[in-house]
């Protein structure tokens, strides 16, 4: 009991604050509740829009716990994650959908990212070579022009399976919903323009090789002007000729095999192609992350403004690669066939028909909840908020993260390789942030302002939750999360206030306007947030 | 406080070799019509009578970038010399160019009292983003700024405010004052903006060399170490967030009478960034790189437009994340900060565009 209350006493701001929270929740509750109907359906407006708020804060939760790791650990503050979130959104679209152009593009890029598996033991080579002043500081840049020749060579000619872009302007609508039922006639690709295979698949590896060359000996002048750690291993590192071997062997086979695999992935159910998705989406996230982690983030360490800026251009990059790819209009991605049936039986009355009929709905209280968007997201936030938290407290790799989050140079000092744990974090919130992109994108559908929306969310939950605290981003996600749906459903509604004879209906600019308000005042209360660290 | 000794101003002769550059681009700019017109072979006459030509396109782009090279000083004077990062800069800039339109065209207001309006609503945004300003620092402002700004951003964009402000499509049908119409008197509106930058430059010139200015570097340096000198730092923060603000505002005003159509994207964050990549460009903490940068930004993005069309703003991306690797401290940073002599060897000088070991956050 003192102890409840000595902690009272120390978070003051915090338990006045949350008090507030919870009787303004409490209030927005009883004001939904249906006064005419009769016993449980009373609540079904309660139900629903809890739900919904979970939905919309599981996404938010997804992308802002990654996020607030990767800012806790490097102070890294990755202003590219609502980009990256929308990358997963599309690849997982394109996997869902268009799972033969993903087969194509695996080759090129699985043969593109072989070469920098050997970077290892380029990094062994240099270091043995000790290459003079003049060619150390002219290989890496002659190594990246090389490249950029090469793959710019090799890579236009490479049969992709596309859609058409173009055909957008004739009519937008057909156009979308073509592209979102995944109907529109693609090119059949009819092997290398122009050149044999075996050179165009040649200079692809070639191309790798060389951006790997590249890489390297950036890395190597880096450590000789004394500005990068680099441990010198004294035995040539064999097994990245063996990982480079097989990513090779792999590439060719699925290109000599790509039509009978693209078959057979159009032919599979959606749920197969559904998860599917989900992988292919989280392993572009993590390649992606280690990519940019270890290329642009890395440089530029100590130096933190200059990585929100940079963070800012590659988010810029990012969009607009992917209007380029994908083009303007919107797609709806489909929902797996688990969540989707419409038939006979649906909608569910009972949990046992739900998972008998597979249905799209479920009979709640006598309202109609989504099975896919309000409870299958939901859960599938709360799993990974639960195998994360165990990531973070049970693992040798949680308890080393947690540790940088509260000193990162202590850690250093204890000997443990910081550098290789800020590319793992880093790729892991990447690829929490594709996850969420996958994972949302059937219910919000895809667009190219998708990542601009939720980056204002989730920094607007991490802002409440406090930046750097991991139960800080659940708190603040769900925050956001119930609060928007709250408005939106007492903007259908609308809000009776006293001496007024009209209800008032919050407009939807209220929504985000609302959110901002919240954060503006918690702010003000609590400076670090709900569960900031004190500075 | 007196202990700080301000550069000598006092005296002509001092005063124009401290800014022999700028004059000289003053100079250059005043003269920029006349040498375009000559170049295409057009009259004198009929340039200033803004007759089409070389001339007049060139004149456009020139208030373009004046116009830009305003709102970038403005944002250097609060992120370069006093270390606010706000990411509600763009804000500043919509609210101006809003005001300036709604005012002409559903109030018909005349242009006096829009000036005035205009610089009340520069120093009313700059209090409401100084009632965070005293509780949360760095990042966590940038956080605020941004969510103040984003709000106002989809605000101008709601059907709600779609007969005042014109939704998504942005507010059209504005019609400037006759006699700073940008068609027809666009020689003169040229000459405008030329004296209002140059005079915004000098005037920031004078605020960064006073004691004042001198306080906001050292909050941008350290602010602890200004708190304990006994300096209250939200008032210098204040000051620099008003005066950036009414800057900004004005920059808006203009941008309001120039266009045609008085886009949202102006207030978005995109448009912030922007100006943090104008800075970049030319140099964070300069005054001269911001115009300079201003000025490479508008050119290269305009050419890039031109000549790539759609895949332009990648390459601006890519452009931005090589300066930001390699050439952190801008054109005039680099000049400045550095020294650079042609005689030390391109070696030499790529060794001393590397990224510093200092903190910087």
């Amino acid at each position: 009991m003192t102890t409840l209350l000595q902690s009272f006493r120390k978070n003051r701001a915090l338990w006045v604050t949350l008090l507030v929270l919870c009787i303004t929740f409490l209030m927005a509750v009883r004001g939904l509740v249906d006064p005419i109907a009769e016993g449980g359906e009373r609540y079904k407006n309660v139900v629903i829009t809890i739900l919904r708020g979970l939905s919309t804060g599981s996404i938010i939760f997804l992308v802002a716990s990654g996020f607030s790791i990767i800012f806790g650990l490097m102070n890294v503050l990755n202003m590219a994650h609502g980009a990256l979130f929308m990358i997963g959104a599309y690849v997982g679209w394109t996997m869902a959908v268009r799972p033969d152009t993903v087969v194509d593009a695996f080759t090129p890029l699985v043969l593109l990212s072989a070469g920098f598996t050997l970077l290892p033991f380029l990094d062994w080579s240099l270091q043995k070579l000790n290459l003079p002043k003049v060619a150390g500081g002219l290989l890496p840049w002659v190594g990246l022009i090389l490249a950029i020749v090469v793959l710019g060579f090799a890579f236009p000619k490479y049969p992709i399976t596309s859609w058409d872009v173009g055909s957008y302007e004739i009519s937008p609508t057909n156009y979308a919903f073509a592209a979102s039922q995944g109907q529109l006639v693609a090119p059949e690709p009819e092997g290398f323009a122009g050149i044999s295979p075996l050179v165009g698949l040649g200079s692809i590896i070639l191309g790798g090789i060389l951006a790997a060359i590249s890489m390297a000996g950036f890395a190597a002048n880096r450590r000789r002007s004394g500005a990068g750690t680099g441990s010198t291993k004294e035995s040539l590192p064999w097994k990245s000729f063996l990982i480079f071997i097989g990513l090779v062997f792999l590439g060719w086979i699925v290109y000599f095999f790509n039509t009978p695999i693209s078959t057979f992935l159009l032919n599979i159910d959606t749920t197969w192609l559904f998860i599917l998705a989900v992988l292919v989406a989280v392993a572009t996230g993590v390649l992606l992350g280690a990519l940019i982690e270890a290329t642009l983030v890395r440089p530029l360490y100590e130096t933190h403004l200059y990585v929100l800026m940079l963070t800012l251009g590659v988010s810029s990059i990012i969009i607009e690669v992917v209007r380029a790819i994908w083009g303007a209009p919107e797609f709806t991605m489909p929902r797996p066939s688990i969540f989707d049936g419409t038939g006979e039986g649906c909608p569910a009355e009972s949990l046992g028909a739900l998972i008998e009929h597979k249905c799209s709905t479920i009979q709640v209280l006598g309202g109609r909840v989504r099975t896919y968007n309000e409870i299958f997201i939901p859960i599938l936030g709360i799993v990974v908020l639960i195998t994360v938290w165990i990531l973070l407290q049970r693992t040798r790799l949680g308890m080393i993260v947690r540790a940088g989050v509260q000193d990162s140079d202590m850690v250093k000092a204890l000997g443990i390789n910081v550098q290789r744990i800020f590319t793992i974090v880093f790729a892991l919130g990447v690829g929490l942030a594709t996850l969420g992109g996958v994972i949302g994108a059937p219910s919000t559908g895809l667009t190219t302002t998708l990542g601009d929306s939720l980056l204002i969310n989730l920094l607007v939950a991490l802002a409440i939750g406090g930046l750097t605290s991991y139960p800080g981003a659940a708190a603040g996600a769900l925050i956001v999360g119930l609060l928007q749906q709250f408005i939106i459903k007492y903007g259908q509604i609308g809000i009776h206030i006293p001496f007024m004879d009209e209800p008032f209906k919050p407009t939807p600019p209220l929504v985000p306007a609302m959110t901002v308000l919240l954060m503006v005042v918690i702010l003000l209360v609590m400076p670090n947030g709900l569960f900031g660290r004190k500075e | 406080m007196t202990t700080i000794t301000s550069p000598q101003t006092n005296g002509l002769g001092q005063f124009f070799k401290n800014n022999r550059g700028v004059l000289f681009s003053i100079a250059g700019l005043i003269f920029l019509p006349f040498a375009l017109t000559l170049l295409d072979g057009q009259s004198i006459g009929s340039m200033l009578a803004n007759e089409s030509g070389l001339s007049k396109f060139y004149q456009g782009l020139a208030i373009e970038i004046f116009i830009l090279a305003i709102y970038a000083l403005s944002y250097d004077l609060l992120f370069g010399i006093t270390g606010l990062l706000s990411f509600g800069h763009a804000m500043f800039f919509g609210v101006g160019a809003y005001l300036t339109g709604i005012m002409l065209k559903s109030f018909s207001w005349g242009l006096l009292p829009i000036i005035g309006l205009v610089a009340v609503a520069g120093l009313v945004m700059a209090l409401i983003f100084s009632i965070v300003l005293p509780r949360v620092k760095g990042i966590t402002f940038a956080l605020v700024t941004l969510g103040i700004a984003q709000v106002f951003y989809i605000v101008i964009q709601s059907r709600e405010m779609a007969d005042l402000a014109g939704a998504e499509i942005g507010l059209q049908g504005v019609t400037p004052p006759a006699y700073l119409n940008p068609v027809e008197q666009r020689l003169r509106f040229y000459y405008v903006g030329l004296v209002v930058l140059f005079g915004v430059y000098f005037l920031y010139k004078r605020f960064v060399d006073s004691p004042t200015g001198h306080v906001c570097v050292a909050i941008r340096e350290n602010e602890d170490r200004a708190t304990m000198l006994g300096f209250n730092t939200f008032y210098f923060k204040l000051v620099a967030l008003t005066i950036s603000s009414i800057t900004a505002a004005f920059a808006g005003a203009m941008h309001g009478l120039f266009h045609p159509i008085i886009r949202p994207g102006i207030a978005s964050s995109h448009y912030t960034i922007a100006a943090l990549l104008m800075i970049l460009m030319g140099g964070i903490g300069t005054l001269d790189g911001a115009i300079i940068g201003a000025a490479t930004f508008k050119l290269l993005s305009f050419y890039l437009e031109k000549w790539f069309g759609g895949t332009s703003q990648v390459i601006i991306g890519v452009v931005y994340i090589m300066l930001v690797l390699f050439l952190p401290y801008g054109i005039v940073g680099t000049w400045k900060l550095r020294g650079v002599r042609l005689r030390d060897g391109w070696r030499d000088f790529l060794q001393r565009l590397k990224p510093s070991q200092t903190n910087n956050d």
